[in-house]
C-alpha cells in the first residue's frame, strides 16, 4: 500500500517535470524563464536534502549550508569567468574582467586551478568537504550540539559572508561573479543549454534523492536517527558518534556544494548575498516547512517555498517576508511535521472517514 | 641663552607690530565707515582700494562679506548671514554675525543667536567694479570667515601662496582667532612657513619644537617633509627624531582609542546578551527576535523625539531621558506579547524556538520597514556631543562614555534584581529546576513572563542607547544578534558574570584584532578563537556545576 502510493507520487513527479515541462518548452508553451526557474528550484531541493539529512535525521541544526552551497557555486563561476576572460595580466595569463577594474595585475594563485574544468569540479566538491571536515571535527569533538551548534554555524556563515564581501579576497566582492558566457563550449544564453541544465538538475535531484534514501534506510541511517533521538544512549552502545556526525555533516556539505555548482550557471550570477545568515536559515526553513525527517518533505518544502516566493514577489512584493514569517511561526507551533505532515493528517482523516463509512455500511448489511 | 634672546626679540617685535596696528586701526575705522556709508561714489571706491592695500585682518570680515554680496546693516553695524535654517513653507531664517570692529555672532537679549529673515535686513549694495578691486587679496578674505572650517582651509591655502607678506598677515589673523582647532591648524601653517625660511640651525630647531608642542593634524607629515628636503642639515636630523617620537606617541594613543572602543562595543554586547542569557538559562528559549527588541527600543526613541520636538514643540534634550524608560517598557511589552503568543508553546524546545522566533523577527523587521521606511536617525542630545579630551588627539566621545556608564548601571541593577530580590530568587530557582520550584509554589509561568519582559526591555534599552552612535534602520538588530549569541555561548548559559566577561572579551578582542588586521579578518579570527576556546570549555566560561543528565 505504502509502496504503491510512493510509486504513484514518483510517477506524477516524473511525468510533470521530465515530460510535460520540457515538452511544453520545446513546443513553446512553457517559457525559457520558467524552465530555468524550476531548474534552480531543483538545486535548492538538493540542498534541502542535505539539510534534512543533517537536521531531520541526525538532529544537528547546521546554519551554514548556504556557505557550502556558495563554495560550489563560486568554483563553477570561477571556471566560467576564467574561460570568458578577455584581458591579460602583466605575466601574459588572461585574467577576469572584474580584476582589471580592481587594478589587479596578475592572476591570484588560487584562481589558477580553475582554468581546467575537471579541476574546478573536483575543487568545488573538495573544498567544502575539507572545510566541513575541519570545522565539524573541532565542533563535534568538543560535543557542541543543539543550540550551540546552530549559533556557531551561524557565526561561521556571517564571518564567511563578510569575507566574501571584501574585494581583497579576489572573488568579486559585493558584486560577486557574473557575466557568464559559456561552459564547456556551450553558450549559457541559448534555450537548449538552459533546458539541458534543467534536465541535469532534475536528474541530479533524482540521483541524490535515491542515494539519500538508500543512506537513511541503511544501518548507517538508523544510527543517525538513534543519535537524533538520544545521543548519549547511542554513545553508550559503543557507537563513535563523532564519526557518524562528521560523516553526515560532510555529506550535507557535499550535497549543498553540488547544488551550488548546478545553480550558478543557471542564474548567471553568484554573489555573497546567497550565503548570508538569512539564506542559510531559509534553507532550514524549507525543510521545516516541508516536513523534516522525511526526504520527500525536504524536496516538497524547497519547491513549494521557492515557488511561492516567485509568485508572491511578483504579486505583492512587500509582503513576502510577512507571509514567510507567518508560515514559519505557524508551522513550528502547530504543524510540527510540515506540509507533508499536514497532507497526512488530512489524508488520514479522509481515509478514516471512508473506513467508518464502510464499516457502517457493513453493519447495515449485517443487521 | 640664544633662545631667551630670541624670545625677547620676538616679544619686542610683537609689541611693535601691535603698536602699528593700533595706529592703523584708527584709519581702518575711517575707511570702513567710508565703505559702508560713502559720502560720495568715488569715496567708496577709494576706501576699498585703500583697505585692500592695508591688508588689515580686522577688515577682512567686512571685505569678505562684500565679496560674497552678503553684507547688510543692522543698527548701524555691518552684519553678514550664516547658513540658512528651514522654517517650513519655503521661508528661511539666517543667523547673523557682526563684522566690524569685532567678528562675532549677533545675540538676542537672552543670549540665544538672533535669527531673522532676509526681508528685515537692509542690504549694502557695492558695485561690481569695487568688488573686482578685492581680487588682489581674495586668498586672505576667508581668513576671517565666520565658520572655523573655512578659516582652516584658508590658512592651508597660504602655504602655496607666493605673497611675501603672508607670514605677517597670518600672524595678524591668528591673533583674532578664537576657535581652538583653527588656532592649532593656523599655527601649524605659520610655524611651517617660518621653518621653511629659517636659515640657522637653532632657529629651525626652535620652530620644530614649536610645531611639536603645537601638535596639529599634519605635524608628522610636515616634519617628515622637512627631514627629507629641509634647508638646514642639523635640523633635518632633529626633525626626523621628532617624527619618530611623535609616531610612537600616536600609535600609543591609537591603542588607547582602540581599547576604549573595544570596551564600548563590549558594553553594547553585554546589554544585548544579558537578556538573552537570562531567558535562555531560564526557559531554554533561543530568541532570534531579540535583536528586534533592540530595533523597537531605537524606534521608540525616535518616536519620543518626534513627539517632543514636532508635536509638543519642546526643543530640549529632555526627550532622551524620557525615552530611556519608555523604550524599556515598550520593548518589554512587545516581549510579553511575543511570549504569550509564540514562545509560551516552545519552552524547553530551543531549536524550535530558534526557528519560530526567526520567523517572528522577519515579520517585525518587515513591519518596521513598512512603517518607518529604510533609514531614520535620532538626533543625539547636545550634551552628549563632543568628547572628553584626555590629552590632545585622545578624545573619548561622550556618547560612548554614556553607553558604558549606562551598561554599568543596568548590569548592577540586574545583579541586584537577581541576587537580592524575591523575584530574583524565584528566577534562579526556576532556572535550576523548574519542576521542583513549581512544587514549592513558584508560579513558573508568571516568572517566565516577567523574565521575558525584563530581557526584552534590556534589549530595548540597548536600542535606545544605540541611537546615540548610529542610524535607526529596520535590520539593526540583526547586525548584533549573532555576536551577542556568541557572547552567550562563550559566557555559559544563564550566567550574568559570564555574559559580562565574554561580552567585554569579545568586544575588546574584536577591536584589537581589527586594528591589527582588516575588520573582516578580525571577525574570522574571533570565531576561530571561540571554537578553540570551546574545545577546552564546551559549556562556556561558567558552566553549571554538578551532573546534569543529558537527554
Amino acid at each position: 500500500m505504502e509502496k504503491t502510493k510512493d510509486f504513484r507520487l514518483y510517477g506524477a513527479f516524473i511525468v510533470l517535470f521530465l515530460v510535460l515541462l520540457p515538452l511544453g518548452n520545446l513546443f513553446g508553451i512553457v517559457s525559457n524563464n520558467t524552465i530555468s526557474l524550476w531548474g534552480r528550484y531543483f538545486c535548492f531541493a538538493i540542498v534541502a536534502l542535505g539539510v534534512d539529512l543533517i537536521w531531520g535525521y541526525t538532529g544537528i541544526l547546521s546554519m551554514c549550508q548556504a556557505f557550502f552551497f556558495c563554495l560550489g557555486g563560486y568554483s563553477v563561476a570561477m571556471h566560467i569567468v576564467m574561460k570568458g576572460a578577455t584581458a591579460s595580466g602583466s605575466d601574459g595569463t588572461s585574467i577576469p574582467d572584474f580584476m582589471v577594474w580592481n587594478q589587479v595585475e596578475s592572476l591570484p594563485f588560487f584562481w589558477a586551478p580553475f582554468q581546467s574544468f575537471g579541476l574546478a569540479m573536483i575543487l568545488g566538491l573538495l573544498i567544502p568537504a575539507v572545510f566541513a571536515f575541519v570545522f565539524g571535527y573541532f565542533i563535534f569533538r568538543s560535543r557542541i550540539k543543539g543550540v550551540y551548534m546552530a549559533i556557531i554555524t551561524q557565526a561561521l556563515a556571517l564571518a564567511m559572508w563578510l569575507l566574501f564581501l571584501r574585494n581583497e579576497t579576489m572573488l568579486g566582492g559585493t558584486n560577486g561573479l557574473t557575466d557568464f558566457k559559456s561552459l564547456l563550449g556551450f553558450s549559457l544564453a541559448s534555450p537548449n543549454v538552459k533546458l539541458g541544465l534543467y534536465l541535469l538538475s532534475l536528474s541530479g535531484l533524482c540521483g541524490t534523492y535515491f542515494l539519500s534514501k538508500k543512506l537513511v534506510d541503511s544501518k548507517f541511517g538508523k544510527v543517525l536517527q538513534a543519535i537524533r533521538d538520544s545521543e548519549s544512549r547511542t554513545s553508550y552502545t559503543a557507537y563513535r558518534i563523532l564519526d557518524y556526525k562528521l560523516a553526515i555533516f560532510i555529506v550535507g556539505a557535499l550535497l549543498a556544494a553540488f547544488a551550488g555548482m548546478l545553480y550558478a550557471p543557471q542564474t548567471g550570477i553568484i554573489t555573497p548575498g546567497r550565503m548570508d545568515v538569512r539564506a542559510s536559515v531559509e534553507m532550514v526553513m524549507w525543510v521545516a516547512l516541508g516536513g523534516r525527517g522525511k526526504l520527500k518533505g525536504a524536496i516538497l518544502g524547497a519547491l513549494i517555498v521557492n515557488f511561492l516566493y516567485s509568485i508572491c514577489t511578483s504579486l505583492f512584493p512587500d509582503s513576502w517576508l510577512f507571509i514567510l514569517g507567518f508560515l514559519f511561526v505557524i508551522t513550528v507551533l502547530y504543524f510540527d511535521k510540515g506540509f507533508l505532515g499536514m497532507i497526512e493528517i488530512i489524508g488520514g482523516k479522509f481515509r478514516r472517514k471512508q473506513i467508518t463509512e464502510k464499516v457502517a455500511g457493513h453493519q447495515v448489511v449485517e443487521s | 641663552m640664544n633662545y631667551i634672546v630670541k624670545m625677547w626679540l620676538g616679544l619686542c617685535l610683537c609689541l611693535f607690530i601691535g603698536k602699528q596696528v593700533v595706529a592703523q586701526s584708527d584709519s581702518t575705522h575711517f575707511y570702513v565707515s567710508q565703505v559702508l556709508n560713502p559720502s560720495n561714489d568715488s569715496a567708496r571706491t577709494r576706501a576699498i582700494k585703500r583697505l585692500v592695500l592695508m591688508r588689515d585682518p580686522l577688515t577682512f570680515p567686512v571685505l569678505g562679506a562684500i565679496n560674497d554680496k552678503k553684507i547688510y546693516m543692522l543698527n548701524g553695524k555691518p552684519v553678514t548671514t550664516g547658513e540658512p535654517e528651514e522654517l517650513g513653507e519655503g521661508s528661511e531664517v539666517f543667523p547673523l554675525y557682526y563684522l566690524f570692529p569685532e567678528n562675532k555672532p549677533v545675540l538676542e537679549a537672552d543670549g540665544k543667536p538672533k535669527k531673522v529673515t532676509l526681508e528685515t535686513l537692509k542690504k549694502v549694495d557695492v558695485s561690481r567694479s569695487d568688488r573686482l578691486a578685492l581680487n588682489l587679496i581674495l586668498p586672505y578674505l576667508n581668513l576671517a570667515n565666520p565658520e572655523p572650517e573655512k578659516r582652516i582651509i584658508a590658512y592651508g591655502q597660504l602655504l602655496t601662496s607666493s605673497d611675501d607678506s603672508k607670514i605677517k598677515i597670518l600672524t595678524e589673523a591668528l591673533k583674532l582667532e578664537n576657535n581652538k582647532e583653527a588656532q592649532t591648524a593656523g599655527k601649524e601653517i605659520l610655524f611651517q612657513l617660518k621653518l621653511n625660511e629659517a636659515v640657522s640651525e637653532t632657529e629651525a630647531k626652535a620652530y620644530i619644537d614649536s610645531l611639536d608642542s603645537n601638535w596639529g593634524e599634519n605635524v608628522t607629515i610636515v616634519l617628515k617633509e622637512y627631514s627629507a628636503s629641509g634647508k638646514v642639515a642639523g635640523a633635518k636630523k632633529y626633525a626626523s627624531e621628532k617624527v619618530e617620537a611623535l609616531e610612537g606617541l600616536q600609535s600609543r594613543i591609537e591603542k588607547a582609542q582602540n581599547l576604549f572602543s573595544g570596551i564600548s562595543l563590549g558594553s553594547i554586547l553585554i546589554l544585548i546578551a544579558l537578556g538573552l542569557a537570562i531567558v535562555y538559562g531560564l526557559a531554554g528559549i533561543i530568541n532570534m527576535a531579540h535583536g528586534e527588541f533592540l530595533m523597537i527600543g531605537a524606534y521608540t526613541t525616535f518616536c519620543v523625539q518626534s513627539l517632543f520636538i514636532d508635536t509638543l514643540g519642546v526643543k530640549s534634550d529632555m526627550f532622551f531621558f524620557v525615552s530611556l524608560p519608555v523604550s524599556f517598557i515598550v520593548a518589554g511589552i512587545f516581549g510579553l506579547v511575543l511570549e504569550k503568543l509564540v514562545v509560551r508553546h516552545l519552552y524547553s524546545r530551543p531549536l524550535e524556538s530558534l526557528l519560530a522566533t526567526w520567523g517572528v523577527s522577519l515579520i517585525m523587521v518587515q513591519t518596521a520597514r513598512s512603517i518607518f521606511g529604510d533609514l531614520t536617525a535620532v538626533k543625539a542630545p547636545s550634551f552628549l556631543a563632543g568628547g572628553w579630551q584626555v590629552m590632545p588627539h585622545l578624545i573619548l566621545p561622550y556618547n560612548r562614555l554614556f553607553i558604558i556608564v549606562l551598561t554599568i548601571v543596568v548590569v548592577s541593577l540586574t545583579y541586584l534584581m537577581l541576587y537580592r530580590s524575591r523575584l530574583g530568587i524565584q528566577i534562579r530557582a526556576v532556572t535550576q529546576n523548574r519542576s521542583m520550584s513549581a512544587c514549592l509554589g513558584v508560579e513558573t509561568r508568571k516568572v517566565d513572563a516577567i523574565t521575558f519582559f525584563l530581557g526584552s526591555g534590556l534589549a530595548g534599552l540597548a536600542g535606545c542607547a544605540m541611537t546615540l552612535i548610529g542610524n535607526v534602520v529596520p535590520d539593526m538588530g540583526q547586525t548584533y544578534i549573532v555576536d551577542s549569541f556568541l557572547v552567550v555561548v562563550t559566557g555559559g548559559v544563564g550566567k550574568i558574570a559570564g555574559a559580562i566577561l565574554s561580552g567585554l572579551g569579545i568586544g575588546f578582542l574584536t577591536k584589537v584584532l581589527e586594528s591589527f588586521y582588516e575588520a573582516v579578518y578580525g571577525k574570522v579570527l574571533i570565531l576561530a578563537l571561540i571554537v578553540v576556546f570551546l574545545q577546552f570549555k564546551p559549556r562556556g566560561l561558567f558552566p553549571d556545576k554538578g551532573r546534569i543528565a543529558e537527554d
